[in-house]
């Protein structure tokens, strides 16, 4: 391993035989730029700014009715997005039928899995539709959405028997009556 | 896994017990995994693995050694329990052995032996066969004509047997010795009033027919061997005889020899000579001899060659232990030696020459075998074989010889010694004993299986919490102290692991000894613990087969009846386990106790109450003691119970739950069930009777459920997922009874099911056209029975279920008194192919595992029948639901699969019970069969779910780990290296 004080610092880089006919070290006097690696590689092909290059982009007001339009239409999808979902769940559904085998177990721990995941993340969904104005409705069609696509996987666990809602399910947890009694006997011997 | 398989169990048993939605995916799982039903058989290499079988003979009735040639081994029995039977006489081992018909049919009257045949009269005189002593082959039969037998004799011509003789209570007849067929057969003259008992030939030509009228005179008849042809007959006065077999002999050329104990004399006879008419009366004391009073003198004569005269020497037994060697010399009688004390007298010839061989009392432990030469009384230098009496077993009561000769032409000898409690002892110079075997194992009347202690250091930390605290610093000190002591074990366990690696292989041996018994991690090894009809109890090593204690209960009259009661498990250390033997003489009515430690089988220092009245019955008690053994109450013939142990603290707990306690009692006689409450004063009253009616129908058998029997499941689990609850009452009685009607047409065997409590009858059901015995289970909500359908000749089994319905009445607590609904009751009948011999059920530690019943064929094989197969919900229509369910179709014929015997070819002949007991491991079930022989084994009714399979491949899986881990430490690190490198490209 090379030297953990290579790269301390950012002033002195020494490098191993592997990069060839390159000095042993060298001295590099502008700070800041070999803090990373990342920085290196720009470093390489760092050139000059051309002439009337500006940092800051340059603010563009014209267009910004019809991009507040395509932002609000971009959160309805984000919000509609689970809603849509559950007619392609349906078909899954009703193809894979209600035999327990891999395949219908894996789909239907998809579709408990991604709603509960989507509800988890909330916040950051909420997040995404800070922008929009509608951004309350937004939130609860997203999450009316994602609680229907979960009770769709609780309907089909449901259909597939997998859900402890009958007396059988419970049988094993019933402990043995106690008796009363004490009685024994037999044949006369 | 065993998590998961646990799964797959549960889904065999109940079809559905569990909760959680995964579980039930598992369940599901194992629903379709299950449905693909394999056989239970052994694989070949399990074979022995954790089975074995024992094979016994029964009480030696005959014994011939095979003289014929120095080298030979073997050693010919036949015994009480018509076993005929070949031994090794080195090692003890069977080299074959018939078993013939039990009961008088096949009873074994005599046995005769000449060269390598072996010839036995069997059934009462019935069959005369030849059987090849080699291998036990038949060589012929011959069916005898009727008559009882009386005795039978070889015959010789001019040295050489030819023939054999057989005599009925009214015919003689004479059989070829190779082919067996009938060379004559006549009619004995007045058979009606002569009691014909014995035959005699010396190879002169002639058979001597000797009959007795008691207390008037003896008939001696004279026949011709070539044609029957009666030479002679002559009646000879002797008003003091009563039966020739018991007092008298034949001795020298043909001398009648007479013992008897009243006039104190000996009596002789010539047979052949035509003058005497009277018998010689020598009184005894002219030989300054007495017989004991109230002893019948026994004379024990030799006759080395069948084709020759037997010796001029006899041995006359005075008293039980006075025996006196004896010469018939010129008319006169003289005695050779005076042999008393002694026990046992037995001649054995070798070649030319008869030695006798007497035993007699050394000490108190130990008996003194010596050889005398026949001819002249004179003892054999260093002969003495030293006999150890066993301090737990009988007296010897037979002795049987081995002569041979040694190189240096002196007689050598080796005896077999039968005792009172059916050992046979097989010694050799000078008191080493080669081999022993316990007959009276042939016959077990009762078993019980005990778990063994923990070993000592485990016992100690048991019992360091099972004390009372008694301060901080002793606790701390006592704890400190078996820790080391724990470490201590486990340094010498170490230190014996490393110690014995050194050894080769083939000479550790892995002696079991009562020592280093110890519970192994699953409880898969017990202790059993057998009571057999001659009175003798065993502790048995399950794993092994090996005994451990042996213990003879003397006094034991015959038809006793046994009952073997654990009261105290070996759970409670540092108390000792303890069992209680209930023994019950069948004439007196009274019994006793006898309280042992099943682990050592030593007599328990507990003193046993007095027994003055006639004992009825017994009551185990779940109340236990301060000393933690279990309650056992006696119930005798006046309803009066009697409480073991009857301490303060028990008499106290009596007193709080006498009003709980019932009895209930069956006399068979009377058709008449009776059922008792406990009163505080130990006395008992009469809560109801219920009679069935004697003169119909009788009652054959009683069986409640068994008391370590647990059932996990409180119902079924039906096709929709609902719930069927099982009518599980622990006081429910299954009576069976027949008809006293035998004709087929009108026979038939009655089931009753009653409440012990109450006496109500919760179910019956009557089997027309059926006849017994009748073999049956009830365990669990099921009863299930075999009878013999004597309309369609067939066996048949039928099961009963017993369902509470869809709602449990009170699922906290179970009480006879409170239940208003009665049971619904399902019964379906299948047809068995094959009579049965016994019937149990397998039996596991928490009642999760499948049930499984066990079937003892007549043919020796334990056939483990799934219950599933006996399910009176068995659907003639296959459904949905039912398929749901996992239920078979119900086809009327029971399947017999040869992968189902749980023994293989190991067969129990005349498996008579069947014992089944739970380990620690809930798949398993370990099984006993007993009858002639015992037979050990596992069963796992829902497969091994619980441990890995044997050919688990513990190298593949751990290398595979191994490899694994390495390969993800080197990618790890190949990884690291190589970010770097790129970092400072």
């Amino acid at each position: 391993m090379t030297s953990p004080g290579a790269q301390g610092g950012g002033a002195l880089a020494t490098r191993g035989g592997a990069t060839g006919k390159r000095m042993k070290w060298a001295l590099e006097l502008s700070l800041g730029n070999s803090r990373n690696r990342g920085d290196r590689q720009s470093k390489d092909g760092d050139v000059m700014y051309p002439v009337g290059y500006s940092d800051k982009p340059v603010p563009d007001t014209s267009v910004q009715e019809a991009d507040r339009n395509l932002v609000e239409k971009r959160c309805w999808d984000v919000a509609l997005g689970p809603l849509k979902q559950i007619p392609m769940n349906l078909f899954i559904m009703y193809m894979s039928g209600n035999t327990i085998s891999i395949f219908p177990i894996m789909m239907v721990c998809m579709m408990a899995w991604r709603p509960i995941q989507a509800l988890m993340s909330m916040s950051a969904t909420f997040k995404l539709l800070e922008s929009s104005s509608q951004q309350w409705l937004q939130g609860l069609v997203y999450l009316i959405g994602n609680l229907l696509g979960s009770a769709l996987a609780v309907y089909k666990c449901q259909s597939m028997g997998l859900l402890p809602t009958h007396s059988s399910d419970w049988l094993a947890f019933i402990e043995p009556p106690q008796r009363l009694e004490i009685m024994g006997g037999g044949m006369v011997m | 896994m065993p998590g998961w398989l646990f799964g797959s169990l549960t889904a065999e048993h109940c079809g559905s017990c569990s909760s959680a939605a995964m579980a039930w995916l598992v369940v599901r799982l194992a629903i379709s995994v299950s449905l693909l039903y394999t056989a239970s058989a052994v694989f070949e290499d399990q074979v022995g693995k954790f089975d074995w079988r024992q094979q016994f003979i029964g009480k030696v009735r005959f014994a011939l050694f095979d003289t014929q040639s120095q080298a030979s081994k073997k050693l010919l029995v036949a015994t009480d329990k018509n076993v005929f039977a070949s031994l090794n006489s080195r090692t003890g081992d069977l080299f074959w052995r018939h078993v013939d018909k039990t009961g008088p049919e096949g009873h074994i009257d005599t046995l005769l032996m000449y060269g390598q045949d072996a010839v036995v009269v069997v059934g009462n005189g019935r069959l005369l066969r030849s059987w090849e002593t080699t291998v036990g082959g038949l060589k012929w039969e011959t069916v005898l004509d009727t008559g009882s037998f009386q005795a039978a004799a070889l015959v010789g011509v001019q040295d050489h047997v030819k023939y054999v003789a057989v005599l009925k209570k009214s015919s003689i007849s004479l059989h070829d010795l190779s082919s067996g067929s009938q060379i004559w057969v006549e009619n004995l003259p007045d058979s009606d009033t002569v009691q014909y008992q014995t035959i005699y030939s010396g190879g002169n030509g002639l058979v001597f027919v000797l009959g007795v009228v008691p207390n008037s005179h003896i008939v001696i008849v004279e026949y011709k061997i070539e044609d029957g042809e009666i030479m002679n007959k002559k009646s000879v006065e002797a008003a003091w005889m009563s039966s020739l077999e018991t007092s008298c002999t034949i001795i020298s050329s043909g001398i009648l020899l007479c013992a008897d104990q009243i006039t104190q004399s000996l009596y002789t006879l010539p047979l052949q000579s035509a003058e005497q008419t009277e018998m010689r009366q020598i009184h005894l004391q002219t030989l300054d001899l007495e017989v004991a009073s109230g002893f019948q003198p026994v004379l024990t004569s030799t006759q080395p060659n069948p084709a020759q005269p037997p010796l001029s020497e006899f041995f006359l037994q005075l008293s039980p232990d006075h025996h006196i060697l004896l010469q018939l010399k010129d008319n006169l009688i003289a005695p050779l030696r005076d042999f008393n004390p002694s026990y046992l007298a037995a001649f054995a010839t070798s070649g030319e020459r008869t030695v006798a061989a007497v035993m007699s009392p050394k000490n108190d432990t130990a008996c003194s075998i010596n050889l005398f030469s026949a001819d002249t009384g004179r003892r054999h230098l260093d002969t003495t074989i030293i006999y150890h009496m066993d301090p737990n077993g009988g007296k010897p009561n037979r002795l049987y010889v081995h002569a041979f000769l040694k190189k240096d032409d002196s007689v050598g000898y080796r005896v077999m010694v039968q005792t009172e409690d059916l050992t046979l002892t097989f010694l050799q110079q000078p008191g080493r004993v080669v081999w022993m075997r316990e007959e009276a194992l042939a016959d077990v009347v009762t078993m019980e299986m005990v778990d063994l202690p923990f070993t000592g250091t485990q016992a100690e930390l048991e019992g360091e919490f099972g004390k009372k605290a008694d301060g901080l610093l002793p606790m701390v000190l006592k704890r400190l102290s078996s820790q080391f002591i724990l470490l201590q074990a486990w340094l010498a366990h170490l230190w014996k692991l490393f110690y014995d690696a050194r050894k080769p292989r083939s000479s550790v041996k892995n002696e079991i000894t009562i020592d280093t018994l110890s519970r192994d991690e699953f409880n898969l090894q017990k202790m059993m613990v057998m009571v057999t009809a001659s009175g003798k109890l065993f502790g048995i090593d399950s794993k092994s087969g090996t005994i451990l204690w042996k213990q003879y209960l003397e006094n034991i009259q015959p038809n006793s009846v046994f009952k073997l009661i654990v009261q105290r498990t070996t759970a409670h250390f540092p108390h000792p386990p303890q069992c209680t033997l209930l023994i019950k003489d069948k004439d007196t009515g009274l019994g006793s106790l006898y309280v042992f430690n099943p682990i050592f089988g030593k007599k328990s220092q507990i003193g046993v109450p007095a027994l003055p009245r006639p004992i009825l019955q017994t009551l185990l008690l779940p109340v236990i003691d301060q000393d933690y053994a279990k309650v056992l109450l006696l119930i005798d013939d006046q309803y009066k119970v009697t409480a073991f142990p009857s301490t303060k603290n028990v008499l106290q707990q009596l007193q709080d739950t006498a009003s709980s306690i019932f009895f209930y009692l069956v006399d068979s006689s009377q058709g008449k069930l009776s059922g008792f409450r406990l009163r505080k004063d130990l006395s008992t009253e009469l809560i109801w009777e219920v009679v069935i009616p004697a003169e119909v129908q009788k009652i054959v058998a009683v069986k409640g459920k068994r008391a370590n029997e647990h059932v996990h499941s409180q119902g079924r689990v039906m096709g929709d997922r609902s719930v069927l609850y099982k009518y599980l009452n622990p006081n429910l009685l299954a009576v069976i009874t027949e008809s006293t009607d035998t004709h087929q047409e009108r026979s038939f065997v009655g089931i009753f099911l009653i409440d012990g409590v109450t006496g109500r009858i919760v179910h019956e059901a009557v089997q027309r056209k059926a006849r017994g015995p009748v073999h049956f289970v009830h365990s669990e909500n099921w009863v299930v029975y075999v009878y013999w359908n004597s309309k369609f000749r067939r066996n048949e089994f039928s099961v009963l279920e017993l369902f509470e319905g869809a709602e449990l009445y009170n699922s906290t607590v179970f009480s006879s008194l409170d239940r208003p609904h009665p049971p619904q009751v399902l019964q379906q009948s299948y047809i068995f192919p094959a009579p049965i011999s016994t019937l149990e059920a397998t039996l596991t530690e928490k009642g999760i595992t499948s049930r499984h019943l066990l079937v003892g064929l007549p043919s020796g094989n334990i056939l483990s029948l799934p219950k599933m197969f006996l399910d009176p919900r068995r659907p003639e229509v296959v459904s949905e639901q039912s398929r749901e369910e996992n239920l078979i179709p119900y086809a009327p014929e029971m399947p017999i699969r040869e992968e189902w015997f749980i023994n293989y070819n190991q067969t129990v002949s005349r498996v008579r019970g069947i014992y089944t007991a739970p380990s620690g491991l809930e798949s398993t079930c370990l099984v006993v069969a007993y009858g002639l022989d015992i037979y050990q084994t596992r069963v796992f009714p829902s497969k091994q779910f619980d441990v890995l399979k044997d050919d688990y491949d513990y190298v593949l899986i751990s290398s595979v780990l191994f490899g694994l881990f390495f390969a993800t430490m080197i990618s790890k690190r190949l990884a690291e290296v190589k970010l770097l490198n790129r970092a400072w490209r």
